[in-house]
């Protein structure tokens, strides 16, 4: 509290600061878009606040732009909101983290980032949508087509080597065996990739636009599926969301079961991202027994919530359905056993030096880049970033049921694997811990919903994912805002790309887990 | 040095041998809600209740299109428990004009998979066709990595705009005899994520859909059932198909 | 021999043509003269090789009573290439010529003509001065031809290289020749060889070492072949067959007639020789897979061709002094089949890479691309030329690398270790060699030929000059010929390399099987009739089977082949399987677009280039070229705009020897600037005591 207190009188007359309200756990702060970017920089700089996401919403007083900071030793939040009206400067410059959050407003909003090196042809493909297209105003409604293949023949990807002999590698849209959807964009004279850089949102399926004028379940179904092996988390921010406009509490018997459901997705989510490392470095068995882990998993899953991706078990006020105790009994004398036998496959993956050598010092990611990207999630645990938002800004049943985190220094594959390996034990462990303590009583509470506005946020297998949420007097959405881990985790990924060679990019790729669809929407 | 092979041996055999009901393992397959006799007041509230319109009241029943089920599990809870079945032949033909390949392919066929906008899900439990729970290899079914080798598209997800080219490329690409599997509800309809100005709304509207696999997602088995159905190695319509590879 | 005075008739006649015809029957006039002139000596170097020469001298300028003439088949065979190869080029210089304005483009002509003739002059020197003067010529007019684009920095430059590197070799070459000569009291060739052995051991070196590096700029050995590329780099393209094709065997020639005789004596000189071959092949190839200039590529890859010729003969000159005269003839044999190989599919590429210059109007390989679509006679001509220096059969460059390893292999004869360690380490060289060789033609072809389009330029291209596709069809017929008819060729080269080896290799590499097979054991006869030696027995005219190797009693082996019934079972065997799929198919084709990913459309950067082809040879053999990388990255706060990266690779012969070299001499001049002090009597003090020194040297030294 003292800090947001203080920074509240230090910021009090600060040029350009128009408004301050202090929260109990949130100071909310009104500027002149000109002032943004110097304020952003003393919180983030001076007063060691972390970058949460930053947003914009049609609203009817015009464009706003909202940008969220927290901090992950208070656990509090601070927002600024402007209009975004006028000349927006770029934040980018200093905070490199909303780079692609300014890309996403510039493309699906029509707004102007002054100072950004590159805008357009982001969300918003050159090659099929006209540029004047900015589908997230008010005014736009989503069914309205406005694709247009002509185009198609004029695109050609953005170029930023310059080298004899260098040639772009195309890889994608359609490639690999059964790999997500995005161009991959290699520069290098031969088999050194020198640059890369994705062209992402080929899956861009607008879910953030489709939720306009939906009543909040409904949302919700879209929210478990756009990115279907996060459903727990992704519903879990979007719950919470709206549970902080209609200040629901949620009973402790459902906090605890979504810290349940929540790190058994986890499991399974890491557990498919090593399965799909072990496959990368051509290990074949370690692949399959990886994958057989993974079905375990989901069939687990399926076995306690009806569904082997979890889907609509979550619900605003607590779960849509209570677990019932076989089903929990099965869960917590199973779930020891398939640990086990992970931690057999983590110790047969670390006893095969050919695999070892294919992961070890590939896609390296120092301390400083992954600073300056500000990357979430394994990835930036890996690389010596202990952010986790269920330590920064507990939610759920986390506040007494912390996880240990794991943090490692050397930030290349082998550094994440071990953070993977890591987590799925430390989920082992909480799910254990959340079962033995398992209050009775209610597993939901009744929610309404009411006008209003909220963050919700959940730390996705992914990395740390933020939702933002306006509800109109009817209860209806207003604006979902779906501010995924990709947005940073991408940057330090094509960083991690560079210099190494073709055979690497896809073990590189594998090691980072990253979902595309997670990020496109 | 770490010793696979012996760990393989001790784990044994782990495929599944078949996709018939009675010997599907727990957890396998979510299941799917079925058309039902129910009071009519609980019928009008299930059809009311699902978000995807699977549900039609149909006086004392209820009548279940499962190509429009999205698996929110809203049937499924205390206050409307509707009877769901554990079982996972959920591929179905698209019209009756539909055929499985030739007769020559039936034990060598070629996949390729396309993302066109799928969730995770989705793309998760296609991968574990190929793990050894499932392992569609030991039916001369495979995954390749380019359309020129393969015989069947298997599209998941609602289509997004940006992939409406690629996807017609793919299928262009393909040699004849070629079908078209749609798996998940999206590929079928657009799910969750209908028609807009970014999803098409099913794969139907760019190429020629030959077969469906509900569900969302379908799980490996369901995946496998409508593969084996493609290739002509399952005959549709039987009450459970057991598999000979 | 009347033939061949004509032919400088008719070169004499161009040189008029040019000057004094009007401007469009300028070209053509020289054009006719040039091909009359080719016609006139390639009669002259048959006539030479089947009459078995002549000596002449210079009739009414007897008064220089040296100076003579001498054709004999050896020499003849240089007269044939050197026609072979200026026919060849005739039609691109006709058409380059005709493109000059008048003054110019008589001056070209002038040029070409003063080259052929030179060189026809040198190959049928008979004494030391005829050899340096028209060595000089031909290497003035190279010069000349080098520098014709003046205007432009880079043929500048290298035309200060070449001359400066062929002046300094001649003069070294002079030096040496002079120190045999005296020795020899007399200005003959044919008498150095006498020389050789009566020389104190340390002059006899001194000699060698000035005459085998002097005389080896012109063949492009290492260390003194650092203006090879750039030379043939940046002359006119018409020229580049020429400088390539012809006038490297310049080299060739000299180190046969006068370093031949002296190291077929002297096994350490001939061993050194094979070792700079293999040297010079080596660093050849490995620099031509680093350019990605066609010209400059075809260039290196002439200095790979040359270390192999040199590296050939330095095997036959070891074998020879080593007391195995077949052997070492069977090495000499290779080497002039390679000689001859290197200049018809050198010029072929060469006309080639003339003839894309003239469609496209770029010669860089990352530029290129899909001519194999847009011009397919053309390419394909582009194509053979490329196969057969990469040595693969039916193609000439397989038979004479073939019989080079095979003849190295037969060190196993010699008992010596150092000998044996010598060829093993050459040889590994040769064989690496080889390697790189099939990997940079590959990436040649398949970045000038295939693929798509790697710029929009070439996307647009012209059709490819006829200029050049016909004389490239008929190179492609000599390639061909020589890599199917190798049992004719070797009686022929074996007839050569007589009187320098002392025996003639032929009954033993193309035994007689159809007369009466001599020198080879009546089993082995049987055996090698087993597998079909006779067969065509009194219908062909030829002899079928190369044996490289027929056993003895170490090594009980036989290395034989028929590159002529290989080639007709293999196409035989084509032609029925494309025949038979021909008729048996039934299925449609369907022709659909390049598989592109689902990309809208491919584009020509997106196409594998030949730098990116070449990247891991360049990757193994970093610590060889050591490339400098200059690097400037782009940026904007944390946004990476863009990279600039240029990596300079300086040849190794420049890092180690020419810089080494010119520094030297800067700072010799600096710290001789002392003298220069601007006073008269000081100076005259300088020239005193240089006068009295060089006395008492002389004095004592007598
Ligand atoms: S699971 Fe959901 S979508 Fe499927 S039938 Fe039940 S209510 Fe409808
Ligand atoms: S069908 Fe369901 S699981 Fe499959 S992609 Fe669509 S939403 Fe995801």
């Amino acid at each position: 509290m003292s800090r947001l207190t203080t920074l509240a009188e230090a910021l009090a007359d600060h040029p350009g600061l128009e408004s301050s309200r202090l929260k109990q756990d949130r100071l909310e702060l009104a500027a002149v878009p000109g002032a943004v970017s110097v304020l952003v920089e003393l919180l983030t700089h001076e007063y060691g606040f972390e970058f949460a996401t930053l947003l914009a919403e049609d609203l009817d007083c015009g464009f706003t732009l909202h940008y969220f900071f927290f901090h992950p030793a208070d656990h509090v939040l601070v927002s600024i909101g402007t209009s975004a009206s006028g000349e927006l400067p770029t934040i980018s410059d200093r905070i490199y983290a909303a780079d692609l959050y300014e890309r996403e407003a510039e493309d699906l909003f029509g707004l102007h980032f002054s100072g950004h090196p590159f805008l357009g042809d982001f969300v918003l493909h050159d090659d099929v949508w006209p540029e004047a297209v900015a589908p997230m105003c008010r005014r736009y409604a989503a069914t309205t087509p406005s694709a247009s293949a002509e185009r198609a023949s004029t695109w050609h990807p953005r170029r930023q080597l310059t080298e004899s002999g260098s040639v772009v590698f195309p890889v994608g849209p359609v490639w690999g065996d059964y790999l997500e959807a995005g161009l991959y964009v290699l520069e290098g004279p031969g088999e050194q990739i020198r640059l890369a850089h994705t062209r992402l949102f080929y899956k861009y399926r607008a879910v953030e636009k489709i939720a306009e004028g939906l009543p909040v379940p409904a949302v919700l179904l879209l929210a478990e599926r756009f990115s279907g092996n996060a459903a727990v988390a992704h519903a879990l921010a979007l719950c919470q969301a709206a549970e902080r406009i209609s200040h629901t509490v949620v009973p402790e018997r459902a906090r605890r079961l979504r810290v349940v459901l929540a790190e058994l997705e986890r499991m399974r989510y890491h557990m498919a991202v090593m399965a799909e490392l072990a496959g990368s470095t051509g290990l074949a068995v370690g692949k399959a027994m990886g994958q057989e882990l993974e079905e375990a998993l989901l069939r687990l899953a399926a076995r306690v919530g009806g569904h082997r991706y979890l889907f609509g078990l979550i619900a605003p006020g607590g779960l849509a359905r209570d677990l019932d105790a076989g089903a929990l009994a099965t869960l917590g004398a199973e779930l020891p056993l398939i640990v086990t036998r992970i931690r057999r496959y983590r110790r047969l993956l670390e006893a095969s030096s050919s695999f070892l050598d294919r992961i070890e010092e590939v896609g390296a990611l120092d301390a400083a880049l992954t600073a300056r990207y500000a990357t979430v999630g394994p990835v930036g645990r890996a690389s010596g970033r202990s952010l986790d938002l269920r330590c920064a800004l507990p939610y759920a049943g986390y506040a007494c049921l912390p996880p240990t985190v794991a943090v490692e220094s050397e930030g290349d594959g082998y550094a994440r694997m071990r953070v993977f390996f890591h987590e799925i034990e430390d989920s082992g462990a909480l799910i254990g811990a959340a079962l033995d303590a398992l209050p009775s009583g209610a597993a939901a509470t009744g929610w309404e919903p009411c006008e209003g506005s909220a963050l919700g946020w959940a730390e996705a297998p992914s990395g740390a994912f933020f939702d933002w949420l306006r509800l109109d007097a009817d209860g209806r959405v207003q604006r979902w805002s779906a501010g995924t881990p990709g947005y940073r985790n991408w940057h330090a990924f094509h960083r991690a790309v560079e210099g190494a060679t073709f055979q690497d990019f896809p073990i590189i790729m594998a090691s980072f887990g990253l979902s595309v669809a997670e990020n496109d929407r | 040095m770490a010793n696979w092979v012996a760990h393989s041996l001790i784990d044994g055999i782990r495929s599944e041998s078949g996709l018939d009901a009675e010997h599907l393992p727990a957890g396998a397959t979510p299941g799917r809600p079925v058309s039902q006799p129910l009071a009519a007041q609980a019928a009008a509230r299930m059809a009311a209740i699902c978000p995807g319109g699977a549900i039609a009241a149909r006086g004392d029943a209820v009548g279940v299109d499962f190509v429009h089920c999205v698996h929110c599990q809203r049937c499924r809870r205390p206050d409307g428990d509707l009877a769901w079945r554990e079982d996972a032949q959920w591929g179905a033909w698209r019209d009756a004009a539909s055929n499985p390949l030739p007769h020559r392919f039936r034990h060598s066929v070629n996949v390729r998979y396309l993302d066109a906008g799928a969730c995770g899900a989705c793309m998760g439990e296609v991968r574990l066709i190929d793990a050894p729970p499932y392992n569609l290899h030991r039916y001369g079914i495979f995954v390749t990595a380019t359309p020129r080798d393969a015989d069947v598209l298997l599209v998941a997800g609602p289509v997004t705009e940006a992939m409406r080219l690629p996807l017609r490329k793919t299928y262009e690409a393909m040699p004849e005899p070629k079908r078209v599997v749609a798996m998940g509800v999206c590929a079928i309809n657009g799910g969750v994520f209908g028609r807009s100005f970014a999803s098409i709304g099913g794969a139907g509207d760019v190429v020629p859909v030959d077969l469906v696999i509900a569900g969302c997602p379908p799980p490996p088995l369901a995946i496998a059932h409508g593969l084996l159905l493609a290739a002509g190695q399952l005959q549709p319509g039987r009450g459970s198909d057991a598999l000979e590879p | 021999m009347t033939w061949f005075a004509t032919a400088f008739a008719a070169l004499a006649a161009s040189i008029v043509a040019a000057w004094i015809s009007p401007a469009r029957a300028r070209s053509w006039a020289g054009g006719c003269a040039f091909f009359a002139a080719s016609g006139l000596v390639f009669v002259a170097g048959v006539e030479a090789i089947s009459t078995g020469g002549a000596t002449f001298s210079l009739g009414p300028l007897s008064l220089l009573e040296p100076i003579g003439f001498v054709l004999n088949p050896l020499r003849g065979l240089f007269l044939i290439v050197t026609a072979v190869v200026f026919l060849a080029a005739t039609p691109l210089l006709v058409r380059d010529a005709a493109q000059y304005p008048r003054h110019r483009a008589a001056l070209f002509l002038t040029l070409v003509a003063i080259l052929y003739a030179g060189m026809l002059a040198f190959f049928t020197a008979a004494d030391i001065v005829s050899f340096v003067f028209f060595w000089e010529i031909s290497a003035l007019a190279i010069w000349g031809l080098v520098t014709f684009h003046s205007r432009e920095a880079r043929p500048v430059a290298a035309g200060y290289l070449t001359l400066m590197l062929s002046e300094a070799g001649t003069l070294a070459g002079m030096a040496g020749l002079f120190i045999l000569a005296s020795h020899a009291h007399s200005t003959a060739l044919s008498s150095i060889a006498a020389a050789g052995n009566q020389l104190p051991a340390g002059a006899l070196w001194i000699a060698f070492l000035l005459t085998f590096f002097g005389f080896g700029v012109k063949a492009g050995i290492v260390p003194v072949n650092a203006w090879l590329p750039e030379a043939h780099g940046s002359a006119p393209r018409s020229v580049s067959p020429i400088l390539s094709g012809a006038t490297l065997n310049l080299g060739v020639f000299a180190l046969f007639v006068i370093d031949g005789p002296i190291a077929i004596h002297h096994p350490q000189m001939a061993l050194l020789v094979l070792f700079v071959g293999a040297v010079t092949a080596l660093t050849g190839i490995v620099y031509a897979l680093t350019e990605r200039d066609l010209k400059r590529l075809l260039a290196q890859s002439s200095i790979e061709n040359l270390g192999i010729v040199v590296a050939a003969l330095g095997a036959g000159f070891a074998f020879v002094s080593l007391g195995h005269p077949v052997l070492g003839a069977m090495a000499l044999v290779a080497g002039l089949y390679h000689m001859l190989n290197h200049s018809a599919y050198k010029t072929l590429l060469f006309v080639g890479a003339a003839g894309i210059d003239q469609a496209t109007g770029t010669h860089d390989l990352d530029r290129l691309g899909g001519l194999m679509r847009r011009m397919p006679v053309f390419a394909t001509a582009f194509l053979i030329g490329a196969l057969a220096i990469a040595a693969l059969p039916p193609f000439n460059g397989f038979v004479s690398e073939w019989l080079l390893f095979e003849s190295l292999l037969r060190v196993v004869e010699i008992a010596s270790q150092p000998v044996r360690a010598v060829f093993a380490l050459s040889g590994a060289m040769l064989a690496l060699t080889v390697g790189l060789a099939m990997t940079c033609f590959v990436m040649l072809a398949g970045s000038a030929l295939l693929g798509r389009p790697r710029s929009e330029v070439v996307a647009a291209a012209a059709p490819a000059p006829v200029s050049a596709t016909i004389p490239m069809w008929g190179l492609v017929v000599v390639c061909f010929g020589l890599g199917v008819l190798a049992t004719a060729v070797i009686p022929l080269l074996g007839g050569l390399v007589r009187p320098l080896a002392g025996a003639n290799p032929t009954a033993a590499l193309v035994p007689a099987f159809f007369g009466t097979p001599h020198g080879l054991p009546a089993g082995l006869t049987t055996t090698l009739s087993g597998i079909g030696a006779e067969v065509g027995r009194g219908v062909l005219p030829l002899r079928s089977l190369v044996v490289v190797h027929s056993g003895g009693a170490a090594t009980p082996v036989v290395f034989a082949m028929s590159t002529a019934l290989a080639f007709a079972v293999i196409a035989l065997l084509l032609l029925s399987t494309w025949g038979a799929t021909r008729l048996l198919r039934r299925r449609r084709t369907r022709r659909v677009g390049v598989w592109d990913a689902g990309l809208p459309c491919l584009q020509p950067q997106m196409g594998y280039t030949a730098t990116a082809f070449s990247a891991p040879v360049r990757v193994l053999f970093e610590s060889l070229l050591r490339p400098v990388v200059q690097e400037r990255q782009h940026s904007q706060g944390g946004f990476l705009l863009g990279l600039e990266r240029e990596t300079r690779v300086v040849h190794l012969v420049d890092r180690l020897f020419l810089n080494p070299v010119a520094y030297a001499v800067k700072a010799i001049g600096r710290s001789l600037a002392w003298l220069h002090q601007g006073a008269v009597t000081l100076y005259a003090t300088w020239v005193l005591a240089t006068l009295f020194a060089a006395l008492m040297a002389m004095k004592f030294s007598l």
